[in-house]
């Protein structure tokens, strides 16, 4: 299988001081589904900094979707975005943006014409059940369907891989499930999932990879029993 | 960028403003009162120039001509007095309209001068009108060295004390304004920098999503933009009001004082597009200042 996250011999220290990744070798192929779990502080969100190029690291090479991120030139950050999904704990939609507006925005950077945007939105809002959230603001609406908003706005510019920061932590356990059960959904597509989480009974649930880290350090990889 | 996407955000500018009316209803609110405050400054400082400069006018140099002089010979120095720099008018009195002058003072006496009609002592004069005081001395010493120039009276002393007090005004002036302009730029680029730091983590969501630096400046300089130009109409409207009245009270004043005052004050006509065109490059300045430097530092994600 082809790889789609390479971490080499990946270590990060911040300026103050903090050493928040040592030596990590890491490699995701294309189409898996990955749990990445771990005590906070454990340098997961290191990790997913690292993932989407807003931190590189002090030592190693980073390689996601065929782009160096270690390399890679600041204006070129954009484009390598626009090739991943990401969903954060926190959900950061714009609060003056209707769910709609929301999800075409990340159309929008992409520079594809008016009249695609206003098919493909509404067919990934139908497609996660917020049809009818469309002209509501995020702070309208449950957190749930913010999530799945979220996951819209990731899914929208159909990315060979989603990230998904702790997606479940903000919302209520009965729809953690349902969240990861549509990340499920879109991995069967094929899509590439990466998933944080420190939920160990959600972890459970579903036969995927799973990957620990601990200070810094992997201390587990497990693969899903399928694979 | 296509012009779809140009279009978007032009539209994406605009709906900010109504999206974060508070912010933006604040910022135009401060941008109002700093241009006001500065429009009135300078108008104040304008008015009080035309003023002095009216009063400066009143002075005139009393230029005294020799007896010898015939008529011709008088008229001609008129050309020579208005050919000196400093000169702005001459008004020339013969001997015998000086006469007459005289004559005419004295009102029911006046049968007193007849004796002198034969033998007329006065001397031709010219009303001499100066540009600028401040070089007065200048030119009287210029008119005495002329000749057939009998004798000069300036008001010297006068002359220095309007200039000193006209210095004052100007120098008063031009710093209210200065004063008024830096503070005006420091309270701006405050509200511009809390209007952004409010929205740093809608900027940072779009740089998430793969938004260009430019993609998130753009919308941000069409708003500034707007709410510039706004304020810049608003600030022009209220003052053209308030000035108005004010003229309308001045105009109806008792005191002769404000009479005079009134009729040597600056139409707003006059100034009206220079205060416009000021106004709107600020705002828009504002704007695009807000968009390029403050954005920025929330772009680094």
């Amino acid at each position: 299988m082809e790889a789609i996250i390479t971490f080499k011999d990946v270590s990060k220290t911040y300026e103050s001081g903090t050493h928040a990744l040592h030596h990590i070798s890491l490699h995701v192929d294309k189409g898996e589904f990955v749990f990445i779990v771990g005590p906070s502080g454990a340098g997961k969100s290191t990790l997913i900094k690292m993932l989407l190029r807003e931190e590189t690291p002090t030592k190693g090479t980073v390689l996601v979707n065929g782009y160096n991120l270690c390399t890679m030139k600041r204006r070129h950050i954009p484009a390598f975005r626009r090739t991943i999904g990401v969903v954060f704990q926190d959900f950061r939609l714009i609060p003056t943006m209707t769910v709609y507006e929301n999800v075409a925005f990340a159309m929008q950077v992409t520079n594809v014409s008016t009249k695609y945007i206003r098919r493909r939105v509404p067919y990934i809002l139908d497609l996660l059940g917020l049809a009818k959230k469309a002209r509501s603001y995020p702070p309208e609406i449950s957190g749930g369907e913010q999530q799945r908003v979220a996951l819209a706005r990731a899914l929208v510019n159909n990315p060979a891989l989603i990230i998904a920061d702790e997606p479940t932590g903000n919302i209520d356990p009965e729809l953690s499930y349902e969240i990861v059960e549509l990340l499920n959904e879109i991995n069967r597509c094929g899509t590439t999932i990466v998933m944080v989480t420190h939920e160990h009974g959600l972890v459970a649930q579903f036969d995927h990879r799973v990957i620990g880290i601990e200070k810094g350090r992997i201390t587990l990889d497990r693969g899903g029993k399928q694979q | 960028m296509s012009l779809g996407s140009v279009k978007y955000l032009i539209g994406e500018g605009a709906r900010n403003i109504r999206a974060n009316r508070q912010m933006s209803i604040a910022s135009i609110g401060v941008l109002v009162a700093c241009m006001l405050l500065i429009g009135a400054a300078v108008l104040f400082s304008l008015n009080a120039d035309a003023v002095m400069g009216y009063i400066e006018s009143q002075n005139d140099v009393v230029v005294f001509v020799v007896d010898e002089a015939d008529e011709e010979e008088a008229e001609g120095l008129g050309e020579t007095l208005s050919a000196i720099e400093n000169v702005s008018s001459v008004r020339y009195i013969s001997r015998s309209e000086a006469l007459e002058g005289q004559m005419e003072r004295l009102g029911n006496s006046a049968y007193l001068m007849d004796a002198l009609r034969e033998d007329n002592p006065l001397p031709a004069t010219y009303y001499v009108k100066v540009k600028d005081l401040e070089f007065l001395a200048d030119t009287v010493a210029k008119i005495q060295a002329l000749d057939l120039v009998l004798e000069v009276n300036s008001p010297t002393d006068m002359a220095a004390t309007m200039v000193g007090i006209k210095k004052a005004v100007n120098l008063g002036g031009t710093a209210i304004v200065a004063i008024l302009g830096a503070v005006s730029i420091l309270i701006v680029s405050n509200t511009i920098k809390l209007t952004i730091f409010n929205r740093r983590r809608e900027i940072s969501i779009m740089k998430y999503v793969g938004a260009t630096d430019s993609f998130i400046r753009f919308p941000f300089l069409v708003e500034g933009v707007i709410i510039g130009l706004c304020s810049a109409l608003l600030a022009f409207g209220l003052l053209w009001v308030g000035y108005y009245y004010l003229m309308d009270w001045m105009s109806a004043a008792t005191s002769s004082w404000l009479q005079l005052a009134y009729q040597h004050l600056i139409r707003f006509e006059d100034i009206a597009y220079r205060m416009l065109g000021g106004f709107c490059g600020a705002g828009a300045a504002f704007g695009v200042a807000g968009a390029l430097f403050f954005v920025g530092r929330y772009l680094k994600v």
